[in-house]
Protein backbone atom coordinates (compact mmCIF):
# COMPACT_ATOMS: atom_id res chain seq x y z
CA UNK A 1 0.00 0.00 0.00
CA UNK A 2 2.75 2.43 0.94
CA UNK A 3 4.68 1.70 -2.21
CA UNK A 4 1.51 2.17 -4.27
CA UNK A 5 0.74 5.50 -2.61
CA UNK A 6 4.26 6.65 -3.46
CA UNK A 7 3.77 5.67 -7.09
CA UNK A 8 0.44 7.44 -7.36
CA UNK A 9 2.03 10.52 -5.85
CA UNK A 10 4.72 10.39 -8.52
CA UNK A 11 1.93 10.46 -11.14
CA UNK A 12 2.84 7.18 -12.77
CA UNK A 13 0.14 5.06 -14.39
CA UNK A 14 -0.15 1.73 -12.55
CA UNK A 15 -0.29 -1.06 -15.15
CA UNK A 16 -0.84 -4.75 -14.43
CA UNK A 17 -0.27 -7.24 -17.27
CA UNK A 18 -1.49 -10.81 -16.84
CA UNK A 19 1.57 -12.11 -18.75
CA UNK A 20 5.04 -10.59 -19.01
CA UNK A 21 5.26 -10.47 -22.83
CA UNK A 22 2.39 -7.98 -22.80
CA UNK A 23 3.98 -6.35 -19.75
CA UNK A 24 7.21 -5.83 -21.73
CA UNK A 25 5.31 -3.92 -24.44
CA UNK A 26 3.54 -1.84 -21.79
CA UNK A 27 6.83 -0.95 -20.07
CA UNK A 28 8.56 0.08 -23.31
CA UNK A 29 5.58 2.12 -24.51
CA UNK A 30 5.11 3.91 -21.18
CA UNK A 31 8.70 4.66 -20.21
CA UNK A 32 9.08 6.66 -17.02
CA UNK A 33 5.38 7.63 -16.94
CA UNK A 34 4.20 4.10 -16.05
CA UNK A 35 4.86 1.40 -13.49
CA UNK A 36 4.23 -2.11 -14.89
CA UNK A 37 3.70 -5.32 -12.92
CA UNK A 38 3.45 -8.64 -14.76
CA UNK A 39 1.69 -11.54 -13.05
CA UNK A 40 2.79 -14.61 -15.05
CA UNK A 41 6.54 -14.17 -15.35
CA UNK A 42 8.23 -17.49 -14.60
CA UNK A 43 9.73 -19.23 -17.66
CA UNK A 44 9.79 -22.46 -15.60
CA UNK A 45 6.01 -22.80 -15.10
CA UNK A 46 3.18 -23.49 -17.55
CA UNK A 47 1.07 -20.31 -17.83
CA UNK A 48 -1.99 -22.40 -18.82
CA UNK A 49 -2.11 -23.71 -15.23
CA UNK A 50 -1.50 -20.43 -13.39
CA UNK A 51 -3.31 -19.95 -10.06
CA UNK A 52 -3.50 -16.33 -8.91
CA UNK A 53 -2.47 -15.21 -5.40
CA UNK A 54 -3.84 -12.53 -3.09
CA UNK A 55 -0.96 -10.29 -4.18
CA UNK A 56 -2.15 -10.57 -7.80
CA UNK A 57 -5.73 -9.76 -6.74
CA UNK A 58 -4.49 -6.65 -4.93
CA UNK A 59 -2.72 -5.57 -8.13
CA UNK A 60 -5.91 -6.08 -10.15
CA UNK A 61 -7.87 -4.04 -7.59
CA UNK A 62 -5.52 -1.05 -7.84
CA UNK A 63 -4.34 -0.96 -11.47
CA UNK A 64 -5.46 1.85 -13.81
CA UNK A 65 -4.67 -0.22 -16.90
CA UNK A 66 -5.10 -4.00 -17.04
CA UNK A 67 -3.73 -5.99 -19.99
CA UNK A 68 -4.96 -9.56 -20.25
CA UNK A 69 -4.57 -12.03 -23.09
CA UNK A 70 -8.11 -13.42 -23.01
CA UNK A 71 -9.34 -16.23 -25.28
CA UNK A 72 -9.33 -18.70 -22.37
CA UNK A 73 -5.56 -18.35 -21.83
CA UNK A 74 -5.96 -16.49 -18.52
CA UNK A 75 -9.48 -17.22 -17.27
CA UNK A 76 -8.23 -16.42 -13.77
CA UNK A 77 -7.62 -12.83 -14.88
CA UNK A 78 -11.21 -12.35 -16.08
CA UNK A 79 -12.38 -13.60 -12.68
CA UNK A 80 -10.16 -11.14 -10.82
CA UNK A 81 -11.48 -8.32 -13.04
CA UNK A 82 -15.09 -9.31 -12.29
CA UNK A 83 -14.39 -9.55 -8.55
CA UNK A 84 -12.76 -6.09 -8.50
CA UNK A 85 -14.97 -3.51 -10.16
CA UNK A 86 -13.07 -0.21 -10.40
CA UNK A 87 -14.46 2.85 -12.15
CA UNK A 88 -12.25 4.66 -14.63
CA UNK A 89 -9.95 1.68 -15.08
CA UNK A 90 -9.12 0.56 -18.64
CA UNK A 91 -9.09 -3.16 -19.41
CA UNK A 92 -7.31 -4.26 -22.61
CA UNK A 93 -8.28 -7.80 -23.58
CA UNK A 94 -6.01 -8.79 -26.45
CA UNK A 95 -8.32 -11.55 -27.71
CA UNK A 96 -11.17 -9.07 -28.12
CA UNK A 97 -8.85 -6.46 -29.61
CA UNK A 98 -7.49 -8.64 -32.41
CA UNK A 99 -10.81 -10.40 -32.96
CA UNK A 100 -9.68 -13.94 -32.15
CA UNK A 101 -12.59 -16.32 -31.83
CA UNK A 102 -13.10 -17.97 -28.43
CA UNK A 103 -11.55 -21.41 -28.26
CA UNK A 104 -9.12 -20.60 -31.05
CA UNK A 105 -5.37 -20.43 -30.66
CA UNK A 106 -4.79 -18.18 -27.63
CA UNK A 107 -1.05 -17.60 -28.28
CA UNK A 108 -1.79 -14.19 -29.78
CA UNK A 109 1.67 -12.68 -29.20
CA UNK A 110 3.22 -15.12 -31.70
CA UNK A 111 1.69 -13.05 -34.51
CA UNK A 112 3.60 -9.84 -35.46
CA UNK A 113 0.38 -8.18 -36.67
CA UNK A 114 -1.24 -8.72 -33.25
CA UNK A 115 1.82 -7.27 -31.50
CA UNK A 116 1.46 -4.03 -33.48
CA UNK A 117 -2.29 -3.83 -32.85
CA UNK A 118 -1.77 -4.28 -29.10
CA UNK A 119 1.07 -1.75 -28.99
CA UNK A 120 -1.17 0.85 -30.66
CA UNK A 121 -4.01 0.10 -28.20
CA UNK A 122 -1.65 0.48 -25.21
CA UNK A 123 -0.49 3.88 -26.46
CA UNK A 124 -4.14 4.99 -26.90
CA UNK A 125 -4.94 3.83 -23.34
CA UNK A 126 -1.94 5.74 -21.95
CA UNK A 127 -3.02 8.91 -23.76
CA UNK A 128 -6.48 8.59 -22.23
CA UNK A 129 -5.14 8.02 -18.68
CA UNK A 130 -2.47 10.75 -18.85
CA UNK A 131 -3.42 13.17 -21.66
CA UNK A 132 -0.67 15.69 -20.89
CA UNK A 133 2.01 13.06 -21.63
CA UNK A 134 0.53 12.16 -25.05
CA UNK A 135 3.51 13.54 -27.07
CA UNK A 136 5.89 11.49 -24.90
CA UNK A 137 3.83 8.31 -25.46
CA UNK A 138 3.67 8.99 -29.22
CA UNK A 139 7.46 9.33 -29.37
CA UNK A 140 7.92 6.05 -27.49
CA UNK A 141 5.40 4.31 -29.77
CA UNK A 142 7.21 5.43 -32.87
CA UNK A 143 10.58 4.39 -31.40
CA UNK A 144 9.15 0.98 -30.49
CA UNK A 145 7.78 0.38 -34.01
CA UNK A 146 10.81 1.52 -35.94
CA UNK A 147 13.77 0.77 -33.64
CA UNK A 148 12.84 -1.92 -31.13
CA UNK A 149 11.00 -4.14 -33.60
CA UNK A 150 13.46 -3.56 -36.47
CA UNK A 151 15.53 -6.73 -36.05
CA UNK A 152 12.41 -8.79 -35.27
CA UNK A 153 10.73 -7.61 -38.48
CA UNK A 154 13.94 -8.08 -40.47
CA UNK A 155 14.44 -11.69 -39.27
CA UNK A 156 10.83 -12.61 -40.04
CA UNK A 157 11.14 -11.24 -43.57
CA UNK A 158 14.51 -12.98 -44.07
CA UNK A 159 13.28 -16.40 -42.90
CA UNK A 160 10.18 -16.06 -45.04
CA UNK A 161 12.25 -15.20 -48.10
CA UNK A 162 14.89 -17.90 -47.61
CA UNK A 163 12.91 -20.78 -46.14
CA UNK A 164 9.29 -20.13 -47.16
CA UNK A 165 7.51 -23.43 -47.83
CA UNK A 166 9.91 -25.49 -45.67
CA UNK A 167 8.16 -28.36 -43.79
CA UNK A 168 8.36 -28.14 -39.99
CA UNK A 169 6.90 -29.86 -36.90
CA UNK A 170 5.93 -28.37 -33.54
CA UNK A 171 5.01 -29.61 -30.08
CA UNK A 172 2.20 -27.13 -29.44
CA UNK A 173 -0.18 -24.70 -31.15
CA UNK A 174 1.92 -21.78 -29.86
CA UNK A 175 4.11 -21.99 -32.99
CA UNK A 176 1.19 -22.04 -35.47
CA UNK A 177 0.70 -18.24 -35.85
CA UNK A 178 4.44 -17.65 -36.33
CA UNK A 179 4.73 -20.54 -38.80
CA UNK A 180 1.95 -18.93 -40.85
CA UNK A 181 3.72 -15.54 -40.80
CA UNK A 182 7.03 -17.16 -41.77
CA UNK A 183 5.42 -19.09 -44.63
CA UNK A 184 6.54 -22.44 -43.15
CA UNK A 185 4.47 -25.59 -43.71
CA UNK A 186 3.50 -26.88 -40.24
CA UNK A 187 2.93 -30.60 -40.85
CA UNK A 188 2.05 -31.63 -37.27
CA UNK A 189 -1.67 -32.54 -37.00
CA UNK A 190 -3.60 -29.49 -35.65
CA UNK A 191 -5.53 -31.75 -33.27
CA UNK A 192 -2.22 -32.72 -31.59
CA UNK A 193 -1.10 -29.08 -31.32
CA UNK A 194 -4.42 -28.18 -29.72
CA UNK A 195 -4.52 -31.17 -27.33
CA UNK A 196 -1.08 -30.32 -25.89
CA UNK A 197 -2.04 -26.64 -25.56
CA UNK A 198 -5.25 -27.49 -23.73
CA UNK A 199 -3.73 -30.16 -21.53
CA UNK A 200 -5.86 -32.97 -22.95
CA UNK A 201 -4.70 -36.38 -24.13
CA UNK A 202 -3.39 -36.48 -27.75
CA UNK A 203 -4.70 -39.34 -29.90
CA UNK A 204 -2.56 -42.36 -30.73
CA UNK A 205 -3.13 -41.71 -34.44
CA UNK A 206 -1.65 -38.22 -34.20
CA UNK A 207 1.41 -39.48 -32.32
CA UNK A 208 1.95 -42.20 -34.94
CA UNK A 209 1.77 -39.54 -37.67
CA UNK A 210 4.40 -37.38 -35.93
CA UNK A 211 6.64 -40.40 -35.29
CA UNK A 212 6.48 -41.22 -38.99
CA UNK A 213 7.21 -37.62 -40.00
CA UNK A 214 10.33 -37.71 -37.80
CA UNK A 215 11.45 -41.18 -38.90
CA UNK A 216 11.06 -40.34 -42.60
CA UNK A 217 12.59 -36.90 -42.05
CA UNK A 218 9.58 -35.24 -43.57
CA UNK A 219 10.17 -32.18 -41.36
CA UNK A 220 13.24 -29.92 -41.48
CA UNK A 221 12.95 -28.63 -37.90
CA UNK A 222 11.11 -29.66 -34.71
CA UNK A 223 9.93 -26.65 -32.67
CA UNK A 224 9.52 -27.52 -29.00
CA UNK A 225 7.64 -25.46 -26.38
CA UNK A 226 9.71 -25.92 -23.21
CA UNK A 227 6.99 -24.42 -21.01
CA UNK A 228 4.37 -27.05 -21.86
CA UNK A 229 6.11 -30.39 -22.03
CA UNK A 230 4.19 -33.64 -21.51
CA UNK A 231 5.76 -37.12 -21.54
CA UNK A 232 4.58 -37.48 -25.17
CA UNK A 233 6.20 -34.17 -26.16
CA UNK A 234 9.43 -35.07 -24.34
CA UNK A 235 9.59 -38.44 -26.13
CA UNK A 236 8.93 -36.93 -29.58
CA UNK A 237 11.52 -34.23 -28.94
CA UNK A 238 14.25 -36.69 -27.98
CA UNK A 239 13.24 -38.86 -30.95
CA UNK A 240 13.75 -35.85 -33.24
CA UNK A 241 17.15 -35.19 -31.66
CA UNK A 242 18.13 -38.85 -32.07
CA UNK A 243 17.16 -38.72 -35.75
CA UNK A 244 19.24 -35.54 -36.15
CA UNK A 245 16.35 -33.26 -36.87
CA UNK A 246 17.32 -29.81 -35.50
CA UNK A 247 15.27 -28.94 -32.39
CA UNK A 248 14.41 -25.28 -31.69
CA UNK A 249 13.22 -24.50 -28.17
CA UNK A 250 10.67 -21.71 -27.69
CA UNK A 251 8.74 -20.56 -24.62
CA UNK A 252 5.32 -19.13 -23.77
CA UNK A 253 6.58 -16.19 -21.72
CA UNK A 254 9.79 -14.13 -21.73
CA UNK A 255 12.96 -16.19 -21.32
CA UNK A 256 14.95 -15.09 -19.42
CA UNK A 257 12.19 -13.36 -17.49
CA UNK A 258 14.02 -10.00 -17.60
CA UNK A 259 14.42 -9.95 -21.41
CA UNK A 260 12.32 -7.57 -23.51
CA UNK A 261 9.71 -8.99 -25.87
CA UNK A 262 11.87 -8.30 -28.95
CA UNK A 263 15.14 -9.59 -27.42
CA UNK A 264 13.38 -12.85 -26.59
CA UNK A 265 11.69 -13.22 -29.97
CA UNK A 266 14.85 -12.30 -31.89
CA UNK A 267 16.88 -14.94 -30.03
CA UNK A 268 14.26 -17.58 -30.87
CA UNK A 269 14.02 -16.48 -34.52
CA UNK A 270 17.82 -16.61 -34.90
CA UNK A 271 17.86 -20.15 -33.49
CA UNK A 272 15.10 -21.10 -35.95
CA UNK A 273 16.99 -19.53 -38.86
CA UNK A 274 20.15 -21.46 -37.96
CA UNK A 275 18.23 -24.72 -37.61
CA UNK A 276 16.48 -24.26 -40.97
CA UNK A 277 19.85 -23.51 -42.61
CA UNK A 278 21.25 -26.84 -41.34
CA UNK A 279 18.86 -28.86 -43.47
CA UNK B 1 10.29 -21.91 5.77
CA UNK B 2 10.69 -18.49 7.44
CA UNK B 3 7.42 -16.74 8.22
CA UNK B 4 8.32 -13.77 6.03
CA UNK B 5 8.26 -16.04 2.98
CA UNK B 6 4.83 -17.48 3.83
CA UNK B 7 3.17 -14.29 5.03
CA UNK B 8 3.52 -11.43 2.59
CA UNK B 9 1.86 -8.09 3.18
CA UNK B 10 1.32 -8.67 6.89
CA UNK B 11 2.32 -5.69 9.04
CA UNK B 12 1.87 -7.53 12.37
CA UNK B 13 -0.19 -4.53 13.45
CA UNK B 14 -3.79 -5.67 14.25
CA UNK B 15 -5.67 -2.48 13.32
CA UNK B 16 -3.69 -1.82 10.17
CA UNK B 17 -3.90 -5.45 9.06
CA UNK B 18 -7.65 -5.60 9.69
CA UNK B 19 -8.16 -2.44 7.62
CA UNK B 20 -6.00 -3.88 4.85
CA UNK B 21 -8.17 -7.03 4.90
CA UNK B 22 -11.31 -5.15 3.85
CA UNK B 23 -9.62 -2.56 1.62
CA UNK B 24 -10.28 -4.26 -1.74
CA UNK B 25 -13.56 -5.34 -3.35
CA UNK B 26 -12.42 -8.93 -3.95
CA UNK B 27 -11.77 -9.38 -0.23
CA UNK B 28 -15.07 -7.73 0.81
CA UNK B 29 -16.86 -10.18 -1.52
CA UNK B 30 -14.87 -13.13 -0.18
CA UNK B 31 -15.62 -12.27 3.47
CA UNK B 32 -19.34 -11.75 2.73
CA UNK B 33 -19.53 -15.04 0.81
CA UNK B 34 -17.55 -16.84 3.53
CA UNK B 35 -19.92 -15.56 6.22
CA UNK B 36 -23.04 -16.77 4.36
CA UNK B 37 -21.42 -20.13 3.65
CA UNK B 38 -20.23 -20.57 7.25
CA UNK B 39 -23.67 -19.90 8.76
CA UNK B 40 -25.36 -22.32 6.33
CA UNK B 41 -22.72 -25.02 6.80
CA UNK B 42 -22.73 -24.59 10.58
CA UNK B 43 -26.51 -25.11 10.87
CA UNK B 44 -26.97 -27.82 8.24
CA UNK B 45 -23.73 -29.57 9.25
CA UNK B 46 -24.96 -29.88 12.83
CA UNK B 47 -28.06 -31.80 11.66
CA UNK B 48 -25.97 -33.85 9.22
CA UNK B 49 -23.65 -35.04 11.99
CA UNK B 50 -26.66 -35.74 14.24
CA UNK B 51 -28.27 -37.83 11.48
CA UNK B 52 -24.94 -39.61 10.72
CA UNK B 53 -25.23 -38.60 7.08
CA UNK B 54 -21.63 -37.45 6.63
CA UNK B 55 -21.16 -40.02 3.88
CA UNK B 56 -24.17 -38.61 2.03
CA UNK B 57 -22.67 -35.12 2.46
CA UNK B 58 -19.36 -36.37 1.09
CA UNK B 59 -21.13 -37.87 -1.91
CA UNK B 60 -22.96 -34.61 -2.56
CA UNK B 61 -19.65 -32.72 -2.45
CA UNK B 62 -18.29 -34.97 -5.19
CA UNK B 63 -21.53 -34.32 -7.10
CA UNK B 64 -20.66 -30.62 -6.87
CA UNK B 65 -17.48 -31.42 -8.84
CA UNK B 66 -19.58 -33.27 -11.43
CA UNK B 67 -21.90 -30.28 -11.71
CA UNK B 68 -19.03 -27.83 -12.13
CA UNK B 69 -17.40 -29.89 -14.87
CA UNK B 70 -20.75 -30.39 -16.62
CA UNK B 71 -21.34 -26.64 -16.47
CA UNK B 72 -17.92 -26.04 -18.02
CA UNK B 73 -18.75 -28.44 -20.84
CA UNK B 74 -22.22 -26.93 -21.43
CA UNK B 75 -20.87 -23.38 -21.27
CA UNK B 76 -23.18 -22.31 -18.43
CA UNK B 77 -21.98 -20.65 -15.19
CA UNK B 78 -20.20 -23.05 -12.84
CA UNK B 79 -22.44 -21.91 -9.97
CA UNK B 80 -25.58 -23.14 -11.78
CA UNK B 81 -23.81 -26.49 -12.17
CA UNK B 82 -23.15 -26.70 -8.44
CA UNK B 83 -26.80 -26.12 -7.46
CA UNK B 84 -28.35 -28.33 -10.17
CA UNK B 85 -25.99 -31.25 -9.62
CA UNK B 86 -26.25 -31.17 -5.83
CA UNK B 87 -30.06 -31.00 -6.06
CA UNK B 88 -30.10 -33.92 -8.49
CA UNK B 89 -27.60 -35.78 -6.30
CA UNK B 90 -29.85 -35.36 -3.26
CA UNK B 91 -32.83 -36.80 -5.14
CA UNK B 92 -30.68 -39.68 -6.43
CA UNK B 93 -29.47 -40.44 -2.89
CA UNK B 94 -33.00 -40.37 -1.51
CA UNK B 95 -34.20 -42.69 -4.28
CA UNK B 96 -31.21 -45.04 -3.97
CA UNK B 97 -31.28 -45.42 -0.21
CA UNK B 98 -35.05 -45.75 0.16
CA UNK B 99 -35.96 -46.32 3.77
CA UNK B 100 -33.35 -45.15 6.28
CA UNK B 101 -33.88 -48.28 8.34
CA UNK B 102 -30.77 -50.08 7.13
CA UNK B 103 -27.59 -48.01 7.50
CA UNK B 104 -25.45 -50.56 5.68
CA UNK B 105 -27.77 -50.67 2.68
CA UNK B 106 -27.92 -46.87 2.64
CA UNK B 107 -24.14 -46.46 2.66
CA UNK B 108 -23.75 -49.04 -0.13
CA UNK B 109 -26.29 -47.17 -2.26
CA UNK B 110 -24.63 -43.83 -1.43
CA UNK B 111 -21.23 -45.24 -2.39
CA UNK B 112 -22.60 -46.35 -5.76
CA UNK B 113 -24.02 -42.89 -6.46
CA UNK B 114 -20.67 -41.37 -5.43
CA UNK B 115 -18.64 -43.50 -7.84
CA UNK B 116 -21.03 -42.65 -10.70
CA UNK B 117 -20.84 -38.93 -9.89
CA UNK B 118 -17.03 -38.95 -9.95
CA UNK B 119 -16.95 -40.95 -13.19
CA UNK B 120 -19.36 -38.52 -14.88
CA UNK B 121 -17.29 -35.56 -13.65
CA UNK B 122 -14.17 -37.10 -15.17
CA UNK B 123 -16.04 -37.77 -18.43
CA UNK B 124 -17.14 -34.13 -18.68
CA UNK B 125 -13.60 -32.91 -17.96
CA UNK B 126 -12.15 -35.09 -20.72
CA UNK B 127 -14.89 -34.05 -23.19
CA UNK B 128 -14.30 -30.38 -22.41
CA UNK B 129 -12.10 -28.91 -25.13
CA UNK B 130 -10.69 -25.77 -23.73
CA UNK B 131 -8.14 -24.71 -21.20
CA UNK B 132 -9.04 -26.26 -17.87
CA UNK B 133 -7.01 -23.94 -15.73
CA UNK B 134 -9.68 -23.91 -13.05
CA UNK B 135 -9.54 -27.57 -12.06
CA UNK B 136 -7.52 -26.85 -8.91
CA UNK B 137 -9.94 -24.22 -7.67
CA UNK B 138 -12.95 -26.47 -8.49
CA UNK B 139 -11.47 -29.16 -6.26
CA UNK B 140 -9.62 -27.19 -3.58
CA UNK B 141 -11.28 -23.80 -3.44
CA UNK B 142 -10.62 -20.19 -4.30
CA UNK B 143 -11.56 -16.87 -2.76
CA UNK B 144 -10.05 -14.45 -5.24
CA UNK B 145 -12.72 -14.43 -7.94
CA UNK B 146 -15.92 -13.91 -5.93
CA UNK B 147 -18.17 -11.31 -7.61
CA UNK B 148 -20.93 -9.18 -6.08
CA UNK B 149 -23.54 -11.17 -8.04
CA UNK B 150 -22.17 -14.41 -6.61
CA UNK B 151 -22.58 -13.06 -3.06
CA UNK B 152 -26.19 -12.10 -3.86
CA UNK B 153 -26.96 -15.58 -5.23
CA UNK B 154 -25.40 -17.18 -2.15
CA UNK B 155 -27.59 -15.02 0.07
CA UNK B 156 -30.78 -15.55 -1.95
CA UNK B 157 -30.31 -19.32 -1.73
CA UNK B 158 -29.11 -19.46 1.88
CA UNK B 159 -31.94 -17.37 3.38
CA UNK B 160 -34.89 -19.61 2.36
CA UNK B 161 -32.83 -22.75 3.03
CA UNK B 162 -32.12 -21.68 6.61
CA UNK B 163 -35.74 -20.53 7.06
CA UNK B 164 -36.89 -23.99 5.97
CA UNK B 165 -34.57 -25.65 8.50
CA UNK B 166 -35.83 -23.30 11.23
CA UNK B 167 -39.46 -24.12 10.49
CA UNK B 168 -38.83 -27.88 10.37
CA UNK B 169 -36.23 -27.92 13.18
CA UNK B 170 -38.35 -29.59 15.87
CA UNK B 171 -39.81 -32.48 13.80
CA UNK B 172 -36.42 -32.90 12.05
CA UNK B 173 -34.74 -33.24 15.44
CA UNK B 174 -37.22 -35.93 16.57
CA UNK B 175 -37.02 -37.78 13.25
CA UNK B 176 -33.22 -37.70 13.42
CA UNK B 177 -32.87 -38.90 17.01
CA UNK B 178 -35.53 -41.63 16.92
CA UNK B 179 -37.26 -42.14 13.56
CA UNK B 180 -39.55 -44.95 14.87
CA UNK B 181 -41.03 -42.91 17.73
CA UNK B 182 -41.27 -39.84 15.50
CA UNK B 183 -43.10 -41.87 12.84
CA UNK B 184 -45.50 -43.25 15.43
CA UNK B 185 -46.16 -39.69 16.60
CA UNK B 186 -47.33 -38.77 13.09
CA UNK B 187 -44.17 -37.09 11.79
CA UNK B 188 -43.54 -37.80 8.10
CA UNK B 189 -40.03 -39.17 8.52
CA UNK B 190 -39.34 -40.07 4.87
CA UNK B 191 -40.49 -36.70 3.56
CA UNK B 192 -38.30 -34.97 6.14
CA UNK B 193 -35.41 -37.21 5.07
CA UNK B 194 -35.76 -36.19 1.42
CA UNK B 195 -36.19 -32.54 2.40
CA UNK B 196 -33.05 -32.66 4.51
CA UNK B 197 -31.02 -34.25 1.71
CA UNK B 198 -32.10 -31.38 -0.59
CA UNK B 199 -31.11 -28.82 2.06
CA UNK B 200 -27.79 -30.66 2.48
CA UNK B 201 -27.25 -30.60 -1.30
CA UNK B 202 -27.86 -26.85 -1.44
CA UNK B 203 -25.49 -26.27 1.49
CA UNK B 204 -22.79 -28.33 -0.21
CA UNK B 205 -23.28 -26.34 -3.43
CA UNK B 206 -22.84 -23.10 -1.47
CA UNK B 207 -19.82 -24.27 0.53
CA UNK B 208 -18.05 -25.72 -2.52
CA UNK B 209 -17.88 -22.23 -4.06
CA UNK B 210 -15.34 -21.22 -1.41
CA UNK B 211 -13.68 -24.46 -0.27
CA UNK B 212 -13.83 -26.40 -3.54
CA UNK B 213 -15.62 -29.74 -3.91
CA UNK B 214 -13.08 -31.84 -2.01
CA UNK B 215 -12.75 -29.61 1.05
CA UNK B 216 -16.46 -28.93 1.71
CA UNK B 217 -16.17 -31.02 4.86
CA UNK B 218 -13.84 -28.52 6.51
CA UNK B 219 -16.92 -26.33 7.07
CA UNK B 220 -19.74 -28.86 6.94
CA UNK B 221 -18.44 -31.57 9.28
CA UNK B 222 -15.57 -30.34 11.41
CA UNK B 223 -17.23 -27.38 13.23
CA UNK B 224 -20.44 -29.43 13.68
CA UNK B 225 -18.53 -32.43 15.02
CA UNK B 226 -16.68 -30.21 17.48
CA UNK B 227 -19.99 -28.62 18.55
CA UNK B 228 -21.51 -32.05 19.21
CA UNK B 229 -18.58 -32.84 21.49
CA UNK B 230 -18.90 -29.55 23.35
CA UNK B 231 -22.67 -29.69 24.05
CA UNK B 232 -25.56 -32.10 23.45
CA UNK B 233 -28.21 -29.38 23.75
CA UNK B 234 -29.65 -28.64 20.28
CA UNK B 235 -29.94 -24.84 20.31
CA UNK B 236 -26.57 -24.33 21.99
CA UNK B 237 -25.03 -26.96 19.71
CA UNK B 238 -26.19 -25.23 16.51
CA UNK B 239 -24.98 -21.88 17.89
CA UNK B 240 -21.53 -23.31 18.71
CA UNK B 241 -21.37 -25.00 15.30
CA UNK B 242 -22.13 -21.70 13.51
CA UNK B 243 -19.68 -19.76 15.69
CA UNK B 244 -16.89 -22.25 15.00
CA UNK B 245 -17.63 -22.30 11.25
CA UNK B 246 -17.50 -18.48 11.20
CA UNK B 247 -14.24 -18.40 13.17
CA UNK B 248 -12.70 -21.02 10.89
CA UNK B 249 -13.79 -19.20 7.71
CA UNK B 250 -12.69 -15.73 8.76
CA UNK B 251 -9.35 -16.97 10.11
CA UNK B 252 -8.80 -19.08 6.99
CA UNK B 253 -9.58 -16.18 4.64
CA UNK B 254 -7.33 -13.79 6.57
CA UNK B 255 -4.45 -16.28 6.59
CA UNK B 256 -4.93 -16.93 2.86
CA UNK B 257 -4.99 -13.19 2.13
CA UNK B 258 -1.70 -12.51 3.86
CA UNK B 259 0.09 -15.71 2.87
CA UNK B 260 1.17 -17.56 -0.23
CA UNK B 261 -0.70 -20.75 0.73
CA UNK B 262 -4.17 -21.44 -0.80
CA UNK B 263 -7.41 -20.77 1.07
CA UNK B 264 -8.54 -24.43 1.02
CA UNK B 265 -5.46 -25.42 2.98
CA UNK B 266 -5.95 -22.72 5.61
CA UNK B 267 -9.67 -23.26 6.20
CA UNK B 268 -9.18 -27.02 6.48
CA UNK B 269 -6.17 -26.71 8.81
CA UNK B 270 -7.89 -24.22 11.12
CA UNK B 271 -11.00 -26.42 11.22
CA UNK B 272 -8.88 -29.44 12.05
CA UNK B 273 -7.13 -27.56 14.85
CA UNK B 274 -10.53 -26.54 16.28
CA UNK B 275 -11.68 -30.17 16.19
CA UNK B 276 -8.50 -31.42 17.91
CA UNK B 277 -8.90 -28.81 20.66
CA UNK B 278 -12.58 -29.71 21.12
CA UNK B 279 -11.71 -33.41 21.39
CA UNK B 280 -8.92 -32.81 23.85
CA UNK B 281 -11.00 -30.47 26.01
CA UNK B 282 -14.15 -32.61 26.23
Amino acid sequence: MHALAALLAAGQIHVVAAENMWGSLAAQLGGSRVRVTSVVASPAADPHDYEPTAVDARGFATAQLLIVNGDGYDAWASKLIAANPVSGRIVLTVGDLVGARTGGNPHLWYSPANVRTVAAAITRAYAKLDPTSTPYFRALASRFRTNALAQYDHLIAAIRRRFGGAPVGASESIFAPLARTLGLRLLTPPSFLQAISEGSEPTAGDITTIDRQIARREIDVWVYNAQNSTPDVARLTSRARADRIPVVTITETLAPANATFEQWQVRQLKALELALARR
Amino acid sequence: MPTSAVFTGLDWHPVHDARELVAYPFMQHALAAGTIVAVTAGVVGWFMVLRRQSFAGHTLSLTAFTGASAAGLAGVPVIAGYYLACGAGAVALAAASGSRRSLSRESAATGSVQALALALGFLFISLYHGLLSDLDSLLFGTFLGVTRDQVLVLLLVAAPTLALVAVAARPLLYASVDPDVAGAAGIRVRLLGLGFLLVLGISVAETAQITGALLVFALLVTPAAAAHRITARPVAGVAVSVALALAVTWTGLALAYFSVYPVGFWITSVAFAVYVVARAAT
